[in-house]
């Protein structure tokens, strides 16, 4: 075999004899029941350079590391190839048992033998060996040219941005503020809050929704420690963990605040929130908030408990009369001509929050929402049932304003659904609050009938069960058949047919109103803030952590992290859980004050790079940029801090002169000439 | 399902028949999958929701379940699928299949039984009625005196573009019939008088 020697003379190497160590794990029986350990592990013996091999059991139990640990003491190896699952798993912990022997962790490499090997060929024992085999020689053949390599630390700026303040982006953020670093909240919305504060009454134990969250909400809009800014977006993002640059719009409100009144020196100034602007408004315009079941002006809040308590022109309305102006008077808080504004904050960790909205269930035409005057959506009901809605508690059914008397809900509308209409998943909290508006019509309305169309009650959470027993006590009834249809019948009542799958018998049950229980999505705007991020997606859209169960608050991207329903449906309990993780998880950076980044980044090989500036474009993270060495010569240099290792640069050079850390040219071609070459002796 | 004991009063003994599915017993472990190869939908996805029998046009009318059927396939109740006279009661709407939300086809596992039991010489006699009616008029409901005067009245031909104005064309349509066997079948069950 000539791979080895050739190649090691090519690296920066010094020309030390490498003496490589190789450890084979059983991981139980999960390699060693479906290939040959003890055939690799002599096989290894074979190669050159390799001087110890093993096998073990457990080779990340400590038994396992100590091996590894001695034999780098009594064999002096300069490289260690352990056999076994994936780097994602046990690279770290390997690397630190390759330290603990004294060499430097970069010195060590790893086949992957189980996943992509005795897991993929478990019925094909000599073809799983014969893999495992290739695996090993061509890890040993990059080990054997393995550099000592060096962590860079980046320091950490000591603030943090949540973008997203519904319950979870309140959470996250009060937690951080709380825990000492100065937060960043970004809200698009006029006021924080999100879904919650549209809520009643909230599951399993009832408390009014407004009640628990108006706390949270005033003490964020006062917390020092919180920087708010509501109606603003993300417009770019540069950076990486410890030092993003995000630059924010914030879109122009027409009212000023307080303090920036102050600061265009209009003494005693600004918007106390009084409404003298609204009540001279002449435009009135459908409220969105209340899904335009209630009116609004050009100049508005969105409700009593708005924080901050600052009045919105909106722009795509407004004439300009100016009798707000006049109104307003020596207040002099509203500016019609404002424009938006942008500025950039350099933060160390950031927090996505953003939410969810519903479906557009008109999708699912069968069911009539938007054909039928009352056929509603579940967000819908909450304001209608709720005593600061359109109605002061109400409920009524829109086409006529009557109290219904009988009332159907849709569970697992539109989700659920694998016809590429509606959602595939479960929506998981409409279940839940389905039986808490059963609960509300029953308490309400005295002899209303509430029927409750169900596949399944997901009752999972902490007296979520012994909830849905007290609503059946209550008398709701429940018919487990999913909605076929919904037809309007002349009075505008509805009549809803199903089959009683218990029963087997079709079913149609006239009611005043129907709730459909719509499945959630992400909000439009996730999409654009995930890609500035640089943030994965799952199929169906939602936020992707980094782990779905030991790195679940954690992105790919490093010091970015997910809480709330963006990441998926979750209740408020869940909701808050996990932001509270999140606030932690983004804290440990900051706390730490320097982050250790992987030492993979590009290298320009100054004397073999010929100016031509061509990378600097072709990097997705802005790493690269031109120069002029010492030798007056134009070349190019890379931000390591900036740069992920991907190699599009190294990969492109022309010229060959960028060089790629731990994945050099010789490395990877030695680890090609081993695959192909190794075979033949 | 399997065995009934035997009480000597007969309406007894029926009632009190064992009506428990004993998969080892009942079930047919291929049926499923012939099922799904010949009607090209994977009905072991079902979720028994209910949405095609709430949708059918059929179940508020008759003892015919779509779902059932579903549900059987994904068992493996083979004989009692096939055998079940409610198999011939779809229209063929496909409403069902419009709506499940699972994404499945039911109507074409309809179907597929349906291809199944008559293979086997299990259909009922209307069926082979309109097998014998296409084979001599080429239409499973043939025009008729009232249904031209209808037609005239609405300002149409009395005869529709079909073998109705063209009967030329029904050599073709016997032989398609003939070529699949499908007279040969009718006419055999019907002799039979199954
Ligand atoms: C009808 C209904 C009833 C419910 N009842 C209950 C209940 O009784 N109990 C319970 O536990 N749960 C209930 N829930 C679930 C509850 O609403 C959620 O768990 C909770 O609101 C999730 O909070 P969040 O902060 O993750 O998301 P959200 O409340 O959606 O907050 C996200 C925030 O981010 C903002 N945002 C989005 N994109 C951007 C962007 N790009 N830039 C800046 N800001 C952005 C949004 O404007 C919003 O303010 C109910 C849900 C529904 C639909
Ligand atoms: S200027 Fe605009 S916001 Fe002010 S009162 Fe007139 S229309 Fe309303
Ligand atoms: S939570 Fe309940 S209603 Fe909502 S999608 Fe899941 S099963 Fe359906
Ligand atoms: S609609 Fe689809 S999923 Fe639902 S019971 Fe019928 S076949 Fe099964
Ligand atoms: S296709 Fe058949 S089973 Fe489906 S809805 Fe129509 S009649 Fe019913």
């Amino acid at each position: 075999m000539v791979y080895s020697g050739k190649k090691a003379s090519e690296s920066n190497e010094a020309p030390v004899e490498p003496r490589i160590g190789v450890f084979i794990c059983h991981c139980g029986t999960n390699i060693a029941g479906s290939l040959d350990v003890i055939a690799v592990k002599e096989y290894a013996l074979t190669l050159p350079h390799v001087v110890v091999s093993e096998n073990y059991a457990y080779m990340c139990s400590t038994p396992g590391q100590n091996m590894i640990h001695d034999a780098i003491e009594k064999d002096h190896l300069t490289g260690i190839v352990v056999a076994a699952c994936t780097p994602r798993l046990h690279e770290p912990t390997f690397r630190t048992a390759t330290a603990n022997g004294g060499l430097n962790p970069f010195r060590f490499e790893m086949a992957n033998i189980r996943d992509q090997g005795s897991w993929v060929h478990m019925h094909d024992w000599d073809g799983g060996t014969e893999k495992a085999k290739d695996a090993v020689r061509i890890a040993v053949a990059k080990a054997t040219m393995l550099e000592d390599l060096y962590p860079m630390a980046v320091p950490v700026e000591h603030r943090a941005m949540v973008i997203g303040a519904g319950v979870a982006g309140i959470q996250t953020s009060m937690d951080l503020a709380k825990a000492g670093i100065e937060t960043y909240l970004i809200e698009k919305e006029p006021t924080i809050g999100g879904r919650m504060s549209q809520l009643d009454k909230t599951f399993p134990t009832l408390d009014c929704s407004q009640c628990i969250l108006s706390p949270k909400m005033a003490e964020a809009g006062r917390m020092p420690g919180i920087k708010l800014y509501t109606l603003a977006e993300v417009e770019a993002v540069e950076g990486y963990i410890g030092a993003f640059d995000v630059t924010i719009r914030r879109h122009a409100r027409g009212v000023l605040t307080p303090d920036e009144a102050a600061a265009r020196g209009i003494v005693g100034g600004g918007c106390t929130g009084c409404g003298d602007c609204s009540q001279v408004c002449p435009v009135v315009r459908p409220n969105s908030w209340e899904f335009g079941m209630a009116p609004r002006k050009a100049i508005y809040i969105q409700h009593a408990q708005v924080v901050p308590l600052i009045y919105t022109i909106d722009f795509d309305a407004c004439v300009k009369c100016g009798l707000c102006e006049t109104a307003c008077g020596t207040k002099k808080a509203i500016d019609l001509n404002m424009e938006d504004e942008l500025f950039t904050i350099k933060v160390g960790t950031v927090i996505l929050a953003t939410g969810y909205e519903t479906f557009p269930i008109e999708e699912k035409s069968e069911w009539g929402y938007k054909l039928y005057d009352n056929v509603i959506s579940s967000l819908e009901f909450e304001r209608l049932i709720c005593a600061s809605g359109p109605t002061i508690g109400h409920l009524i059914r829109p086409s006529d304003g009557e109290t219904p008397k009988s009332v159907g809900f849709v569970l697992c509308a539109g989700s659920r659904d694998n016809t590429g209409i509606g959602k595939p998943y479960c929506s998981r909290f409409c279940c839940m609050y389905s039986l808490k508006h059963a609960h509300q019509v029953i308490e309400k309305i005295p002899g209303c009938r509430a029927y409750i169309f169900y596949m399944d009650i997901r009752s999972f959470g902490k007296a979520y069960e012994e909830f849905y027993y007290r609503i059946q006590e209550e008398g709701a009834k429940f018919i487990r058949g999913r909605v076929a249809q919904i037809q309007e019948l002349p009075n505008k009542n509805l009549l809803v047919v199903a089959e009683d799958t218990l029963l087997g018998m079709p079913v149609e049950i006239e009611v005043d109103l129907v709730v459909l229980a719509a499945a959630v999505q992400p909000t439009a705007e996730t999409e654009v803030v995930r890609r500035l991020f640089g943030v994965s997606c799952s199929a169906d859209k939602w936020l992707l952590e980094a782990h779905p169960k030991l790195d679940p608050c954690g992105t790919t991207t490093a010091g970015v992290y997910l809480a709330g329903v963006c990441q998926g449906p979750k209740d408020i309990p869940d909701t808050v859980a996990q932001a509270e993780g999140a606030a932690s998880a983004a804290s440990i950076p900051i706390h730490s004050g320097q982050v250790e980044l992987e030492p993979y980044y590009a290298q320009c090989v100054e004397k073999l790079c010929a100016g031509c500036g061509m990378c600097v474009g072709q990097c997705p993270y802005s790493a690269l940029s031109m120069i002029v060495a010492d030798d007056g010569r134009t070349v190019m240099t890379v931000t390591a801090a900036k740069c992920k290792g991907c190699g599009t640069c190294g990969g492109f050079c022309p010229g060959g002169a960028i060089r790629m850390q731990h994945f050099t040219s010789p490395q990877i071609l030695a680890q090609i000439d081993a695959f192909f070459l190794g075979g033949e002796q | 399902m399997a065995s009934a004991k035997a009480y000597k009063d007969a309406a007894l003994s029926k009632r009190l028949a064992d009506r428990s599915y004993r998969p080892a017993l009942d079930s047919d472990p291929t049926f499923v999958g012939d099922v799904e190869r010949i009607s090209g939908t994977t009905a072991h996805l079902c979720y028994q929701c209910g949405t095609c029998t709430g949708s059918c046009p059929s179940a508020p009318r008759s003892s015919y379940r779509i779902r059932n059927f579903m549900r059987r396939t994904n068992l493996g109740l083979k004989e009692v699928s096939l055998n079940d006279p409610d198999l011939w009661l779809c229209t063929t709407c496909y409403t069902c299949s419009d709506r499940c939300p699972r994404d499945l086809i039911p109507t074409d596992v309809i179907m597929a039984m349906r291809n199944m039991a008559a293979a086997q010489g299990v259909l009922p006699k209307n069926m082979l009625g309109t097998v014998n009616f296409i084979y001599q008029t080429g239409h499973g409901v043939p025009n008729s005196d009232g249904n031209r005067a209808a037609r005239v009245k609405l300002g149409l031909e009395p005869e529709p573009e079909t073998t109705s104005k063209y009967p030329e064309y029904l050599p073709a349509i016997r032989k398609i019939l003939e070529a699949y066997g499908t007279k040969q079948l009718a006419d055999k069950v019907l002799a039979e008088g199954q």
